[in-house]
């Protein structure tokens, strides 16, 4: 067996996990603790000093009312990334057992939610959830609502393909013989098999939901003004982008840099997976 | 008829990194029209063996000695040559009889493909010789030259590729556990018309298994191979009943006697 | 009359017929070769068995009381004298487990059965598992070890372990030296022979190697397109009035 420094060792080899790894971290760090760093307010109106440039003071300038922008840009990190994070986890909270059910008991219950799924998946999840914070109301609670509504189909089907390819093995098989529960055979033999893809998805779809948060943020559905949101700070600097650019570019750097460390991560971990799936199988 | 045809001598193959030898000093004589088996456990180098003759080593591996195929040494010609010899001259037919047919075309038409890219021929005459040779195989010719491939079964399948290896009458067949995904019944009907094509056509055969009793029954000659070593060569019944090596032994003390049948009379031997 | 099957017919579709009402059986203590190509319905003869899949008409009587498909509480009692071994070494044991998990699955759910092969008092679940590798003739060692780390031989052994942890009485095998090397095979074979000895359990032993059946079994039964269409003691293998297929079969297999 492995041991647990052997298999870092073999995680931070990979090129790609490794920037991705620096990059979390620094992004953890700035989420956890930047406020304890961040040199004004992020709420402080100052009207005498409205669009300034980059200077000591204020480290990437301030926006059209004033407030500093690099504050207003730490303390979003918090927001946006926990955001996203806890709308996966939300997701894959409803998709996983469903997914699990769904693939191993068939039947009515199958057709039940696959039809939901199906009928969902017919419009596109950007659209969808549009229309769901659109009805909802614009808050930042309903995106994450409407996000989580959009994405837990994803990993329902994911895990119903991979326990439906899966359950016909004959250790699960051996497992309804030896008279375990369907409960007990779902958590013995089927989670543990389906838990890597999850991950693997979870990682990248973190960024992908962090561009849908802003997003829906930036046509004004999510975060509400003062919040700073990225993609709301966004949208407040859209109508400066010809004067002031920086008003843009920084929260636009912010998300791609964000969205850009999940999807290494996301490849970095596939490709771990995939190498102990190859040694499981010899 | 004890012309040689393909003849392997002082066959060494090494990994390159780490100086693994994986086979070692191999002496494999075929003669023309002779079935020759080649018989040993999963990993004793069977396959690899199969390989280097085919010229389809995997890369990082060094291969010494000589492979005498009619004459000319295959461990030196270029792979252009090397492909020239498949199909016209060596044919293999390999264990999983699912990878020998692309899953979506006809097998007629894919039989038509090999022959014509093989031999120089029209398409209409390549047409007669695949529904000849599938005749030959004692397959319904029309229907199985119309089928995809999954509709057909198992020992169909298999016969369908030795029609298209035999197609090109080659002089040496190779036979990669051909018989091993298939049951008994259907492994034996591949194997009577194995024996038949070889009366009619002349055509060698390497017949690699693990199956003793097939090879007891269908070989002239075997080899036993042992962890990249051939450790005893012999007639079938020489190697049956009067083994020398104790992994000959400990294989034959392997197949299970069906009743009232005796497969080794090694007792005598040693009173 | 330990088993005793009755008109069992199971169809997938209206052209495939498994069974075609197959009745058959067998004594407590005996072992019974079930030979037959594939797609003649003999796993799918086993699976229903099992109660992994379920039958149209017919009926299963086992120890006198009759296995309803579907019916937990029937399968409950039935599963608790009855487990599988399985073909596909490389699949029988669940990759992400440690070998001890795996093997003590079938313990678990039924708390109320101790081996009487083992002294189970005072033992912890790694040491029950390290007994029961002992009995299939396994390293000790080998609990804490993980699928990908064995040889399908000794996979095949920690089934045949698990499956005979709860003491069965019927022990359902399909194909289970099928996929292992010839000096594998036997020593498996052995084991299987070893333990029925001990134990006295009924094997159902399905195989299309006709030397494995008769080097394990007293009795066969020879099963094509989902009929069983010879059935006979092992001394009488060679009678003429054996069906022309068997003839086939034993043909087949023969060296001469």
């Amino acid at each position: 067996m492995e041991t647990a420094m052997m298999k870092t060792s073999r995680l931070i080899r990979n090129p790609n996990m490794s920037i991705g790894i620096v990059l979390a971290l620094f992004l953890a760090g700035v989420t956890f603790f930047g406020g304890a760093f961040v040199p004004h307010d992020p709420f402080q109106i100052d009207m005498n000093n409205r669009l300034q440039g980059m200077s000591s003071e204020h480290l990437l300038g301030t926006d059209q009312l004033g407030r500093d922008v690099f504050s207003r840009i730490i303390y979003g990190a918090k927001l946006t990334i926990g955001l996203g994070m806890f709308a996966i986890v939300m997701a894959i909270c409803i998709g996983v057992p469903i997914g699990l059910l769904s693939g191993y008991i068939g039947g009515k219950i199958d057709a039940f939610f696959m039809r939901i799924i199906d009928g969902i998946l017919a419009f596109p999840d950007f659209i969808l959830a549009i229309a769901i914070a659109g009805m909802l109301g614009p808050s930042l609670t309903n995106i994450i609502i409407a996000i989580v509504l959009v994405r837990w189909i994803v990993y329902a089907r994911v895990v119903r393909g991979l326990v439906l390819a899966e359950k016909e093995k004959e250790y699960v098989l051996v497992s309804k013989v030896s008279n375990s529960s369907s409960f007990k055979t779902i958590r013995m033999h089927l989670l543990p098999q389906v838990m890597p893809d999850i991950i693997v998805m979870a990682a990248i779809d973190v960024g992908k939901v962090i561009l849908l948060i802003s997003a829906l943020s930036y046509i004004g559905l999510g975060a509400q003004p003062p919040i700073p949101e990225w993609g709301a700070m966004l949208n407040d600097g859209r109508g400066y982008f010809q004067v002031v650019p920086s008003l843009m570019i920084y929260p636009g750097l912010a998300i791609m840099l964000t969205v850009l460390c999940c999807n290494l991560l996301g490849d970095g971990l596939k490709s771990y997976f995939d190498i102990r799936k190859g040694r499981d199988g010899l | 008829m004890n012309e040689s045809l393909l003849s392997i001598q002082d066959l060494y193959i090494k990994i390159k990194a780490g100086e693994k030898t994986l086979l070692r000093n191999v002496h494999i004589e075929v003669n023309k029209g002779e079935i020759v088996g080649l018989i040993g456990e999963s990993g004793s180098g069977k396959s690899l063996t199969a390989r280097a003759i085919m010229g389809l080593l995997p890369h990082g591996m060094n291969i010494n000695g000589r492979i005498l195929f009619k004459n000319s040494d295959l461990v030196k010609i270029s792979t252009e040559e090397h492909r020239q010899l498949l199909g016209n001259e060596i044919g293999m037919i390999f264990q999983d009889y699912r990878g020998s047919f692309t899953p979506f075309i006809k097998i007629g038409k894919q039989m038509v493909e090999t022959i014509c890219t093989h031999q120089k021929v029209r398409k209409k005459e390549a047409q007669n010789i695949a529904l000849q040779v599938l005749d030959e195989m004692g397959l319904d010719s029309k229907r199985v030259y119309l089928s995809y491939p999954f509709q057909l079964s198992g020992g169909q399948l298999q016969r369908a590729s030795i029609a298209t290896a035999i197609s090109l009458k080659p002089s040496l067949l190779i036979c990669d556990e051909m018989t091993t995904a298939l049951d008994v019944m259907n492994g034996e009907k591949v194997l009577h018309y194995i024996d038949k094509v070889r009366k009619e056509t002349g055509c060698a055969v390497l017949m690699i298994t693990h199956d003793l009793a097939q090879a007891y029954k269908r070989t002239d000659r075997m080899y036993v191979m042992n962890q990249g070593e051939i450790v005893e060569e012999g007639l079938p019944e020489q190697i049956r009943c009067h083994h020398q090596h104790p992994y000959t032994k400990k294989l034959c003390s392997c197949l299970l006697a069906l009743p009232g049948e005796t497969l080794v009379t090694e007792r005598v031997i040693s009173v | 009359m330990s088993l005793v099957v009755e008109g069992l017919f199971k169809q997938y579709s209206k052209q495939v017929q498994a069974l075609n009402h197959i009745s058959f059986r067998v004594n407590e203590g005996e072992c019974i070769g079930i030979v037959g190509e594939s797609g003649s319905g003999k796993s799918t003869l086993g699976r229903i068995l099992l109660g992994l899949e379920t039958y149209k008409e017919g009926s299963i009587t086992y120890h006198g009381k009759t296995i309803a498909p579907r019916k937990r509480s029937d399968l409950r009692q039935f599963r608790k004298s009855v487990q599988m071994v399985f073909q596909d070494s490389t699949s029988t044991l669940n990759p992400k487990l440690p070998i001890w998990k795996s093997l003590l699955e079938p313990l678990d759910n039924f708390k109320e059965i101790t081996p009487s092969f083992l002294k189970v008092e005072g033992l912890t679940r790694k040491e029950i598992a390290q007994e029961l590798l002992e009995i299939v003739g396994l390293d000790k060692e080998m609990v804490d070890r993980y699928p990908g780390e064995l040889s399908g031989g000794q996979k095949q052994r920690v089934s045949i372990a698990r499956a005979i942890s709860i003491e069965p009485s019927l022990l359902v095998c399909d194909e289970p030296t099928a996929s292992l090397d010839v000096t594998v095979q036997v020593q498996i074979l052995r084991l299987l022979k070893e333990l029925q000895k001990k134990t006295n359990m009924t094997i159902l032993f399905i195989s299309h190697d006709i030397r494995a059946v008769s080097f394990l079994c007293d009795k066969v039964m020879v099963l094509k397109d989902g009929s069983i269409v010879d059935q006979f003691e092992l001394s009488e293998i060679y009678d003429e009035g054996r069906h022309p297929y068997t003839k086939a079969l034993i043909q087949a297999a023969s060296i001469e």
